[in-house]
């Protein structure tokens, strides 16, 4: 008979230990594939947005104050430019859009851009998911992000009012759905795009022209690039594609990371399943393979014919994963688009990509049956030992190749890194894939200990059944180790992500809380005079104090080193008195007084270690066509208020802000409640005060949930793809444990003869299952706090700034979820013991 | 003396590719209370599959067996494991004991299964390793232990939990003789001293004669029964002999 044919049969003889590995080895697959797919959709999903935002501009000419924007003059500046060949200007304003009134009224908070649709047409075609785009000389029209009007329920045809305009301002018909690109890319889909003489008619004060995108003749940039620079007589900025291209990928950088972290750890947990079963099965054929020897098979012809089978599990089951990875990227693409939590185009499949995940499925099986085919080929020619007993070889001994497996699954992960075009820190992954596969390679052999101590309610509970159970498990310390690795490091990633989000959330509500003094505040969007309108919102009633906030940009000196900065002009008082801000450096009442003397910035400190900026350092802001003025860094916050791309802003007193540039608007106020009114009344009232003068009410609580809701979106599917991990370790448990009942027949029989009754048996197997389900689960809440930590401790992100916060629940919840599960898994091969006839157990046959 | 075991007209049979094939053809046979039966034959004459039948291992496909009072067929499997394991004990002739458990956890199984606490007879297990001879190892593991060791270590087990009856399957096959000498004599020392029932199946005829009586078994079927009569010499003359005679 041909090698072939031998490895073939061998495997086919065991169909269901066969089947599961398979499935073990197309779930990790399938994980990697789909993982790949996805960060693939996400970064062409980019790329695109950026493509039609830009559509045939060449340049993108932005106000450096989005919330002034540029003049009328300026745009026409840029029409007339030499070598400009069309020009279309963007207007854009956050505000809120409501149905009708009526009973069921209902708002929407939306950044809303407005265009002139004469000029759009040369510069950029809108993609629509339905309908049809804005049409020349019918204004009232506007189209709704997809996603965004799916998930709020409007359809083609309704009609909106912008809240808190004038009264004659028309009805807006939603005409057409945008695609997630281009304008549809923006502020994660929430967007609404129109005509801009109506959004600008429609208040007191028109929408700030935030951008002229500009069409060059063909070679002309250069010339274009210099008549701005001359011509421009205001504050501006100049992006390209790439620019936005960056802007809108920053927002999604984490999400290809962690995704493909997750492909890693379903392979390392496939890896320790791949290993244990082909060892398993080595060691079931001890004596085959020692007759084998008799017989004339050299070693290598007998480590070939393992390899082999290693080789066509790998094929069959990389083939299946392929396959399977292509439903699951189309799964996590449909997620991602419906969420709106990442920006996903159409399932691409990239045959690149597939190749690789069949090639790291198989190759990873090859490695993992290494060990085995080694093992298989030191079998001396007639072994009549029984199997399992191997002597003479220590636990690490055994377990080294698998170390070096996972090592290699590590490095393949490396290698194969820059396919999913991830720009997250590649030291974190690697830290926290490692800091698991370690805990995983620990837990081999922590089960007998800590075995030992979580048996003892098995053994109450299920008597003998419970203790034979315990005692199973140091039968074979490597298999039963390898098997409750997997589950390990499956489960620990589970606690893991339940600890990374924990910790963002808590960072998140401190964050808010620290920048919104009272916990409550009225959006404007457009800046109003501040001395017109404090006196409306401290009029609230329940009002304590209503404290303006006026945020613009400027630019920052630190020795010849100049750098856009957004500004906040905070009255100092107000954040001193209600306890905002966070202080990380400096004396929190010199800071504050001196920010009431003037003179004084306080810098976040997210900002401060980008730049390498101290305390008491001092530095220039200058606003473009004002006078600079010296500052003083008085203090290091742990969070500022977000600036106009989101970064923190630096923070000084509003007189200073007066004084030096004549900042005399605002757009936000914080409304710091009197404790006469409760915080729900107070909220409604907030609302009717930001509805009447067209703002949005904010309140911290809300805020803390927006940030986060993506991040736990996310967080969701990550944990599903981390629950097929779990089902691959659980996949080993029947495995393992069908084996072990094949092998101990004979066992089962005598203990039954002793008066062990079909449910004492059971009991015993699902006992086993169990203990190494709560081992696995207990030490998984363990590797996956430290998981967590280490992507807590590594990351740069301000996301984890307020460091790591253990969920103990979810960690009790994984630890019973171990057990469950492995339960569960036991539940076959314990129904197979109890199915064994004593007598042919007797006999040493299944 | 009354009777302890009572078999009546067992018939086991095994389907074989289509057709089924009768192994055992109506043994009926009786144990009285500290009697030591020996059941002899030929490799394949169904000695095993009669023992396994009379320690409820199988259920005959007629007949039934009555074991101290109690008819095994009519048991529920619950019913069934409890009789195993105050009824009866069993030596098989290798592999008996469980790897993971030391000599003493062995012993003790029987009432670890019944969920009796361990601690409260371990003077029993003290005991019934005593009477084998390996006080000495008591912590000692399976695998620790020569291959005669582990067959006393299982006739202890049998011993433990004072079975009305021990049901011993070629428990010396597997060992030399002066070794198989060794556990046979033991067996006699419990019949003597304790007044054991015991039925001891194997195909030597030097073990089976230390029974009282011999029941002979060709083709499923008890063809003949040699009566020796309790004797410290264990003689195997006169049993051979006889099985001469029958052409054996
Ligand atoms: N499961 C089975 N299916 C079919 N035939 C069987 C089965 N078990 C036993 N037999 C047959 O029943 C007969 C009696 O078997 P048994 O094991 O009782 O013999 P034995 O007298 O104990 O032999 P030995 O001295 O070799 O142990 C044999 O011919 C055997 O082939
Ligand atoms: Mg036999």
């Amino acid at each position: 008979m041909r090698l072939s044919a031998l490895a073939w049969r061998s495997l086919a003889a065991r169909p269901l230990r066969t089947g599961l590995t398979l499935l073990g080895i197309a779930l990790g697959v399938a994980l990697v594939a789909g993982t790949f797919l996805a960060n693939q959709a996400s970064a062409e999903a980019v790329e695109r947005a950026a493509r039609d935002l830009y559509g045939n501009a060449d340049l993108r000419v932005r106000s450096f104050d989005a919330q002034i924007g540029l003049t009328q003059r300026a745009v026409d500046t840029l029409r007339t430019l030499d070598g400009v060949e069309a020009a279309a200007v963007v207007a854009e304003r956050r505000l809120t859009l409501s149905t009708l009134p009526g009973d069921n009224e209902r708002v929407f908070p939306l950044l809303v851009i407005g265009v002139d649709p004469a000029d759009e047409a040369a510069v950029r075609e809108p993609a629509l998911a339905a309908g049809r785009y804005l049409s020349t000389g019918a204004p009232n029209e506007i189209v709704l992000g997809v996603a965004y009007a799916r998930e709020k329920g409007l359809a083609l045809g309704d009609e909106l009012l912008l809240t808190g305009s004038r009264t004659e301002a028309p009805v807006l018909t939603i005409v057409g759905l945008l695609e997630p690109t281009g304008f549809g890319a923006l502020a994660n889909g929430a967007v609404g795009v129109m005509d801009r003489s109506v959004l600008s008619e429609a208040f007191d004060v028109p929408a700030p022209i935030t951008a002229v995108d500009l069409v060059v003749v063909e070679g002309e940039i250069d010339v274009v690039q210099e008549g701005i620079n001359r011509e421009m007589a205001e504050p501006f900025v100049v992006e390209t594609q790439e620019d936005a291209a960056a802007e809108l990928g920053a927002a999604q950088a984490g999400f290809a990371g962690i995704s493909f972290l997750f492909g890693l750890v379903a392979l390392a947990v496939g890896a320790f399943v791949v290993t244990n079963t082909l060892a398993m099965t080595v060691s079931e054929r001890t004596r085959e393979i020692g007759l084998l020897r008799a017989a004339g098979m050299v070693r290598r012809q007998i480590r070939n014919l393992v390899l082999r089978q290693g080789l066509y599990l790998g094929v069959i089951g990389a083939g299946l994963g392929v396959a399977l990875g292509v439903a699951i990227g189309a799964a996590m693409i449909a997620i991602l688009g419906a969420t709106r939590t990442v920006l996903v185009s159409g399932l691409p499949i990239d045959s690149q990509a597939l190749a690789v995940a069949f090639l790291v499925g198989v190759a990873v099986t090859m490695f993992a049956s290494w060990t085995p085919a080694a093992d298989a080929a030191a079998v001396p020619t007639m072994d009549t030992l029984r199997a399992s007993q191997r002597p003479g070889r220590s636990l690490w001994s055994r377990l080294r190749w698998i170390a070096i497996i996972e090592v290699a699954v590590l490095v393949v992960g490396l290698v194969i890194y820059p396919l999913t075009r991830g720009t997250s820190p590649l030291a974190t992954i690697v830290v926290a894939v490692a800091v698991l596969v370690g805990a995983g390679l620990a837990a081999a052999f922590a089960l007998e200990p800590l075995g030992r101590i979580v048996s003892s309610p098995f053994t109450w509970f299920f008597g003998a059944g419970g203790y034979l159970g315990r005692a199973n498990l140091s039968r074979d310390r490597a298999r039963a180790g390898l098997t409750v690795a997997a589950m390990t490091v499956a489960l620990g990633a589970v606690v893991a992500l339940g600890t990374t989000s924990a910790s963002a959330d808590q960072t998140a509500d401190r964050w808010v809380n620290s920048i919104m003094p009272g916990g409550y505040a009225i959006r404007l969007p457009i800046p109003v005079p501040i001395d017109d309108f404090t006196p409306v919102f401290a009029s609230v009633t329940g009002t304590k104090v209503a404290s303006p906030v006026a945020l613009f940009p400027a630019v920052l000196d630190d020795d010849g080193v100049r750098r856009e900065v957004g500004m906040a002009a905070i009255d100092p008082t107000t954040f001193e008195d209600e306890g905002s801000l966070i202080m990380v450096e400096g004396d929190r009442g010199v800071a504050f007084e001196a920010l009431r003397d003037g003179g004084a910035v306080l810098i976040p400190q997210s900002f401060a270690s980008r730049e390498g900026l101290t305390i008491h350092r001092n530095v220039t802001l200058d606003l473009p066509g004002e006078s600079a003025a010296g500052f003083e860094i008085v203090g290091i916050v742990a969070y500022s208020l977000p600036g106009r791309t989101g970064e923190a802003s630096v923070i000084m007193s509003l007189a200073d802000a007066e004084a030096l540039w004549g900042v005399t608007d605002a757009s936000l106020w914080a409304m710091v409640r009197q404790p006469t009114v409760t915080a729900a009344t107070y909220e409604g009232l907030v609302a009717a005060a930001a509805a009447d003068n067209a703002g949005e009410p904010l309140s911290a609580q809300q805020v803390a949930d927006r940030l986060t809701r993506s991040l736990d979106e996310l967080i969701g599917l990550y944990d599903a793809l981390a629950l097929v991990a779990v089902l691959i370790g659980a996949l080993g448990i029947v495995n393992t444990l069908s084996l072990a009942v094949s092998e101990r027949v004979r066992e089962i029989a005598i203990l039954r003869a002793h008066g062990m009754t079909v449910g004492q048996v059971q009991a015993m197997v699902v006992a086993e299952a169990s203990i190494m389900g709560l081992v696995g689960g207990l030490l998984a809440a363990g590797a996956g706090v430290l998981m967590a930590w280490a992507i807590v401790a590594t990351s740069s992100h301000a996301d984890f700034a307020a460091g790591l916060v253990i969920p103990w629940p979810l960690l009790a919840a994984v630890a019973l979820m171990g057990l469950g599960i492995s339960a569960l898994a036991g539940v076959y091969p314990a129904r197979r013991a109890a199915k064994l006839s004593m007598v042919a157990g007797l006999k040493g046959y299944e | 003396m009354e009777s302890i075991l009572e078999a009546r007209d067992l018939v086991k049979r095994y389907p074989v590719g289509g057709s089924e094939v009768e192994v055992v053809r109506g043994v009926s046979l009786s144990v009285k209370r500290g009697e030591f039966v020996a059941i002899m034959g030929e490799s394949g004459a169904g000695k095993s599959t009669v023992l396994h039948l009379l320690g409820g291992l199988d259920q005959p496909n007629a007949g039934e067996v009555i074991i101290d009072g109690v008819p095994f067929g009519s048991l529920d499997d619950e019913h069934a494991s409890m009789t195993r394991r105050t009824k009866t004990g069993f030596v098989f002739q290798y592999f008996n004991l469980l790897p993971i458990l030391s000599v003493a956890e062995n012993v003790a199984l029987p009432f670890l299964i019944a969920g009796v606490s361990v601690a409260e007879k371990r003077s029993r297990v003290e005991e019934v390793l005593e009477m084998v001879g390996l006080s000495e190892k008591v912590n000692h593991r399976p695998d620790q232990l020569s291959a005669g060791e582990q067959q006393r270590v299982a006739i202890a087990r049998a011993l433990a939990g004072e079975p009305a009856i021990l049901l011993a399957d070629e428990p010396t096959g597997n060992l030399d003789y002066a070794t198989g000498a060794e556990i046979l004599d033991i067996l006699w020392d419990s019949s003597e001293r304790l007044g054991q029932t015991i039925v001891l199946v194997t195909h030597d005829a030097r073990a089976a004669a230390y029974a009282d009586r011999v029941l002979i078994v060709r083709d499923g079927q008890i063809i003949d029964e040699v009566r020796l009569g309790r004797r410290a010499n264990h003689d195997a003359g006169p049993l051979i002999a006889r099985l001469a005679q029958l052409g054996l």
